[in-house]
């Protein structure tokens, strides 16, 4: 187990690196490829040639893309100091660099924007792990009925509108037309009510997204779960049906959701970009669309190592699980 | 968490009968019926499931007839009214959007376009996307989940780590850069051509892993069973049992989660057309529609209605006929 | 498949023309039982902020003025910052020598003095300006302003590899041949070693000009004028909190999320003969979501939007259905328009250029951009209204407002085909993806040239990279970029403010180009040479209007609207006008609450 935990966490190293080398390729071969100057766009109206190319080296651009990757990793763990233009910066370590526009240090950012995405990961999946397994389950119990596809229709609007829509419908039915929430973000520091009050559209819309997918998921593996001949065991050695379900069938219906889980943690915390847009929560997913709206390399870095940590972690939390719920699947 | 309740005896037994109903089946016993053939008896019976298929190809249908319904409309999907829209608002005159005995479903804000030519041309592209775009997934996550599943090692590891890691990157900003660069021509296609190519495979190969992980998942699961076990202690070979014994269980997540992505898959080309990098205007498209529409939600909410129920109503019916076919497909279907 | 109905099209036009005038005329019965327009609670109504003052009498000193925005400034640094809203709000922490004035409409746009007991002593031959410094001004530490302090802020903008991004008038004038290599490089001990400005004491400033500039003092009215002093200068990180010279300092602020200021207690009202200061408290916050902030703005949690760029369009019906009488509806002092490189064929010919320019709708062009409130007039030629010299709609060289404006489909075809292209052409229009607006406008003309037999394609660019794709004459050139869309506002207003990087030949730069028709003129350069050397304002004007009709005889400018916004201030705001001095926006600095609450 240990010695897997270590490849494990291994290969998630590995996989960090080349992520990084990828965003960087993107961020400086795309715009080669494309004929386009990126340091033309930080020089204001008034580029003269000079000042594009006195940019240019102060940002970077100009040096080979190995020793920038370079820089930057070592930049993390020991620090690395800015030099140019008679401006000269130490960056401690971890040092994730400056935004190219703002000139902000991108560590802070971070710390200060990851929590905010976290509790929004985390609630949504909290709601629409208990909502999209209470309806498969009971749509797989009761197949066929009018609540099994009643529940499947609602969970399919949920699915088929974007987060922009309902986000954008909710905002304006229950903060501005009822006026029952401000919708706003608080920090959890200042104050419990108005952090929760401030998240729980945001939890809501993100949960009406993929509950659909995980009642689908439930009804079809419960479905198949009642078929299998342990439970129908079970069920002969006179075990109440509540046991039966809660406990056997419910178990192996947990393997194919936790697969789900991990997957859709990760992306969602990449992607919750839409969800803090549409409510204005100041996470990682904000940061990184300004970013990119913006060719701010740096934080474009920055954002996109930390979720990727996140999701490489969130996978393996999901891979131990496997084996803890089904003692069938070895880890090797 | 406890051990768990399972008895390997009891399970084993309506296996090996299964295999004997298939065997049997094959041998032409009494019955005489194949796979195939009892999961169509049960479809046929199955309304809902038929419907969303009749719904399916009717959508189909409209998609490939587009041009010749609007012509016999009298409508064109680029053409300008704005002898149409209030000026002052940019919105249609007249009440619901501007809907009329000529535009059936109303026009759009500020040029006055007819939106039904809009959303039978529109078909075209987001259904090709979201369709296309989930049979390359499938097709990946199929082949390298069950590759993974079944053989484990280090075969197990590399693809893992792969879908780990196409997981974890950042896929918006790959493919605003992939798109943003690619040429006007390409592959004898043109202009919204080769963005469309470029989407289905882009949303295609990120998709993967999805389908992969699930597919990974019961195989690992099922492997470990009984039957399987079995089969190889029978002496059965190694691609014998994965295309026996595995590939008909897989069937059943691997309809439902592509019916799950072709509306995922037409959400995503919404977004990319919302961010400038989907089709090339004046082209229409679903996702399209319903992102300029964002704008108008409350002053023109026709706009956006008619877009979304039409991704809805795809959904719906994708969705309907998908379960009808895992329902029937299912061997252990008997109720 | 087309179907026209040509005289019901007209009647109904003409019917929606009727309603939009009715609304402007009814516009103005919001209240009127104050002096100033408006209830004394109330919105001021309709337009009574545009280019007049409202309430001004019952702004009181004290409250939080609460701005919120979509879009972070580009930086708040003065050396830096370019984006106008930018500049309108630095008024709050930085001082000039010279100011716009705080005057509502065209007299915004004048000079006055601020640092400076008066505007400049120029010299006879218009190289030498010199400046006495006022008594009282002083940091936000307590210490006094000196010369000194002002020549290092100016030096700054020599510094462009550290503090990239903003205007570079200043060095351009001062030092056109870029000797001095800016402060941080400076071997001088005092790190004031450009040789232009000189500091005889702490109270004196003088310029000395290698070349006469006539619009030198707008320029030193521009924020990158703004004193710095050295033992405050943190470089590259300046921008994250500037030092103040004015009535209010940062006390936080975080890009992209928030931004307060406070009231600067060492700042002394009787030294500043501009800025009321009257809020005690001044916070912006931003949105990722225009329509989130509009919703903001319609329930009243903030007062006004920083970037003063128009409501959108959501927020706008709702606004111009329930709430008029908070609304203004300025000139912007932009100008929306396509313009048509000369490198890519066949648009190196006039014909060519002219047949783009009569095809087009017009109508259309101006509905895509939002109708004319919220769109603009129909643009007829290229100096925006708020510039000396302009003519407005008076000047239409091809009818665009006139017998033209629904396009003129048998005009163009023969200007096709004394072009040579008698059977029209294929073409790409270049757009920013990020401007939903300019995608409708490409689409309109997209729509209108396909009448004339022009086929053109439109090609979304990534808008951030604007400088690096429209911006590089070679790209736009390999792109086959025949039509780019773009607008344009003056910095200062004049035509050298608006126009000088648009058609100098001097200006056709490699990268970050922004004279995209490549418009070679001796006669429009040789008028610009003419224009820095004429003293007098109406000599100015004049050589601004020649300017504007050698630029639209040449036929390199589709003008699609004189820009106007939809621009909303809330029922708690006093003393409220708009400005040409900052295109058209209110007046940030002097803005005052109707209670201290």
């Amino acid at each position: 187990m240990l010695a897997y935990l270590f490849r494990r966490l291994f290969a998630a190293a590995v996989m960090l690196v080349v992520i990084i080398m990828v965003v960087f390729g993107i961020f400086f071969l795309v715009p080669k490829w494309a004929g386009v100057d990126i340091a033309s766009s930080f020089v204001g109206k008034q580029a003269d040639p000079a000042a594009v190319e006195a940019v240019r080296q102060k940002l970077g651009l100009s040096d080979p893309i190995y020793s920038q990757v370079w820089e930057f990793f070592k930049g993390i763990f020991a620090g690395r100091t800015y030099a140019g233009g008679g401006d000269v910066t130490h960056c401690a370590a971890p040092c994730f660099g400056y935004s190219f526009r703002s000139e902000q240090a991108i560590w802070p950012v971070l710390t200060d924007r990851f929590p905010v995405t976290l509790a929004l990961a985390l609630g949504a999946a909290v709601l629409w792990l208990v909502l999209g397994m209470a309806a498969g389950v009971l749509s797989a119990l009761k197949r066929g009925s009018f609540w099994d596809r009643g529940a499947m229709v609602v969970a399919l609007a949920g699915v088929s509108l974007p987060v922009y829509f309902t986000g954008m419908a909710s905002l304006a039915v229950f903060a501005f037309g009822l006026d029952w929430l401000d919708a706003r973000y608080v920090p959890l520091t200042d104050s419990f009510t108005g952090w929760f009050g401030g998240l729980i559209l945001p939890w809501i819309t993100l949960a009406f997204l993929y509950a659909a997918m995980y009642a689908r998921i439930t009804r079809a593996t419960m479905l198949e779960i009642l078929g299998e001949d342990y439970i129908r065991t079970a069920r002969a050695k006179g075990l109440r049906e509540q046991t039966v379900i809660g406990k056997h069938a419910m178990r192996s219906t947990m393997t194919p959701i936790l697969t789900m889980l991990g997957m859709d943690l990760g992306a969602l915390i990449g992607g919750a970009i839409l969800t803090e847009t549409t409510f204005n929560l100041p996470g990682l997913g904000q940061a990184v669309l300004n970013a990119i709206k913006n060719q701010d390399l740096p934080v474009i870095l920055g954002v996109t190592l930390i979720t990727s940590l996140a999701v490489l972690i969130a996978n393996l939390v999901v891979d131990v699980l496997y084996a803890v719920i089904d003692p069938r699947v070895r880890l090797a | 968490m406890t051990a768990p309740l399972h008895e390997p005896t009891a399970e084993a037994a309506p296996s090996a009968a299964e295999e004997a109903a298939v065997a049997g089946a094959e041998s032409k016993s009494v019955q005489g019926r194949s796979l195939g053939r009892i999961a169509w008896e049960r479809l046929k019976r199955d309304k809902l499931a038929l419907t969303g298929a009749v719904v399916v190809l009717l959508l189909v249908a409209v998609a490939l007839l587009a041009p010749v319904i609007t012509s016999l409309l009298g409508q064109d999907p680029n053409e300008y009214h704005e002898d149409l829209i209030d000026p002052l608002f940019g919105t249609p005159v007249g009440s619901l959007g501007g809907i009329s005995g000529d535009h059936l479903l109303g026009v759009e804000p500020v040029n006055g376009r007819d939106i039904l030519a809009r959303i039978l041309y529109g078909a075209r592209i987001s259904l090709l996307v979201g369709f296309l775009s989930a049979v390359v997934a499938v097709i990946f996550g199929t082949v390298f989940g069950v590759l993974a599943g079944f053989f484990g090692g280090w075969v197990d590891s590399l693809i893992s780590r792969v879908m780990d890691g196409l997981l974890a990157f950042p896929q918006l900003l790959f493919i605003i850069a992939l798109v943003s660069v690619m040429p006007n021509d390409m592959l004898g296609l043109h202009g919204t051509g080769v963005r469309v190519f470029v989407m289905i495979l882009v949303i295609g190969f990120f998709g993967w892993p999805y389908i992969g992980r699930v597919v990974r998942g019961q195989t690992l699961s099922m492997r470990e069973r009984e039957y399987v076990e079995a089969a190889r202690s029978l002496g059965a070979g190694r691609f014998y049992i994965l295309f026996k014994e595995l590939l008909p269980n897989l069937v059943a997540p691997i309809i439902v989660y592509t019916t799950m992505m072709i509306p995922t898959n037409i959400l995503t080309e919404a977004a990319l057309s919302f961010l400038g990098v989907g089709v090339k205007p004046p082209t229409a498209s679903w996702g399209q529609m319903l992102s300029s529409a964002i704008e108008y939600y409350e002053s023109d909410p026709m706009y956006m209605v008619v877009p979304g129920v039409a991704i809805f109503i795809t959904v719906l019916a994708f969705n309907l006929f998908g379960d009808g076919v895992r329902d029937a497909l299912d061997p252990k279907g008997s109720r | 498949m087309t179907t026209q109905r040509t005289s019901g099209r007209r009647k109904r036009a003409a019917a929606a023309a009727a309603v939009v005038a009715a609304l402007l005329t009814t516009a103005a019965c919001g209240g009127g039982d104050s002096d100033d327009g408006g209830s004394k609670n109330g919105a001021a109504g309709f337009d009574a902020a545009n280019n007049k003052v409202a309430q001004a009498s019952l702004a009181k000193k004290g409250g939080t003025l609460k701005f919120g925005g979509a879009q972070d400034a580009d930086s708040w640094d003065t050396t830096r910052g370019y984006y106008g809203f930018m500049w309108n709000f630095s008024r709050y922490y930085s001082r000039q020598l010279v100011t716009n004035k705080t005057e509502a409409g065209a007299a915004g746009a004048g000079v006055t003095p601020d640092l400076a007991t008066s505007t400049a002593e120029v010299s006879e031959d218009g190289k030498t300006y010199t400046y006495k410094l006022r008594d009282g001004i002083t940091w936000e530490d307590g210490k006094p302003i000196t010369s000194q302090d002002v020549k290092y802020g100016i030096e700054r903008v020599w510094a462009q590899d550290v503090l990239s991004g903003g205007p570079t008038y200043l060095k351009e004038v001062l030092d056109p041949k870029d000797e001095y290599p800016g402060p941080y490089k400076d071997k001088s001990k005092d790190k004031l070693g450009l040789k232009a400005i000189e500091t005889p004491d702490e109270k004196t400033i003088v310029f000395k000009l290698p070349k006469a500039n006539s619009d030198f003092e707008e320029m030193l009215a521009l924020t990158s004028a703004s004193p710095v002093r050295q033992d405050k200068d943190t470089k590259s990180k300046y921008g994250l909190h500037p030092f103040s010279s004015g009535p209010y300092k940062f006390e936080s602020y975080t890009p992209g999320k928030d931004l307060t200021l406070v009231r600067n207690t060492e700042w002394k009202q009787a030294s500043d003969p501009v800025r009321k200061a009257y809020p005690d408290k001044i916070t912006v916050e931003f949105f990722s979501d225009a329509n989130q902030l509009d919703q903001r703005l319609l329930n009243g949690d903030i007062d006004l939007d920083i970037n003063q760029t128009g409501m959108s369009p959501q927020g706008r019906t709702t606004a111009l259905k329930q709430h008029k009488a908070n609304l203004d509806n300025p000139v912007s002092g932009y100008i929306r328009y396509a313009v048509f490189p000369q490198s890519v064929k066949p648009f190196d010919k006039l014909e060519c250029r002219k047949a783009v320019i009569l095809g087009a709708d017009h109508v259309s062009l101006q509905t895509a951009r939002g109708g004319p409130v919220a769109g603009g007039d129909i643009g007829t030629n290229m100096l925006p209204p708020s510039v000396p010299g302009a003519e407005g709609q008076q000047y239409d060289p091809y009818k665009l407002a006139g017998d033209n404006k629904k396009g003129n489909v048998e005009e163009a075809k023969a200007a096709l085909k004394a072009c040579g292209q008698p059977n029209g052409f294929k073409t790409t229009i270049a757009v920013r993806n990020n401007k939903p607006v300019e995608v409708a406008t490409a689409q309109s003309l997209q729509a209108s040239l396909k009448k004339v037999g022009i086929t053109a394609e439109i090609d979304q660019y990534d808008g951030s990279q604007t400088a690096g794709i429209i911006g590089s004459p070679e790209n736009v050139k390999k792109k086959n970029y025949g039509i780019i869309i773009m607008g344009w506002g003056p910095d200062f207003p004049s035509v050298q403010g608006y126009g000088l990087p648009l058609w100098s030949s001097d200006y056709i730069l490699e990268s970050g180009n922004n004279n995209y028709a490549l418009i070679k003129d001796k006669e429009i350069d040789g008028l610009f040479d003419e224009y820095v050397d004429t003293l007098d304002d109406a000599g100015k004007a004049k050589i601004a209007t020649e300017i504007n009709h050698k630029v639209m005889e040449g036929a390199y400018y589709l003008p699609f609207v004189f820009e106007k916004f939809v621009n909303w201030r809330s029922s708690r705001l006093a003393n409220v006008y708009t400005t040409d001095g900052y295109s058209g926006m209110y007046d940030f600095v002097n803005l005052g609450l109707k209670s201290a609450k």
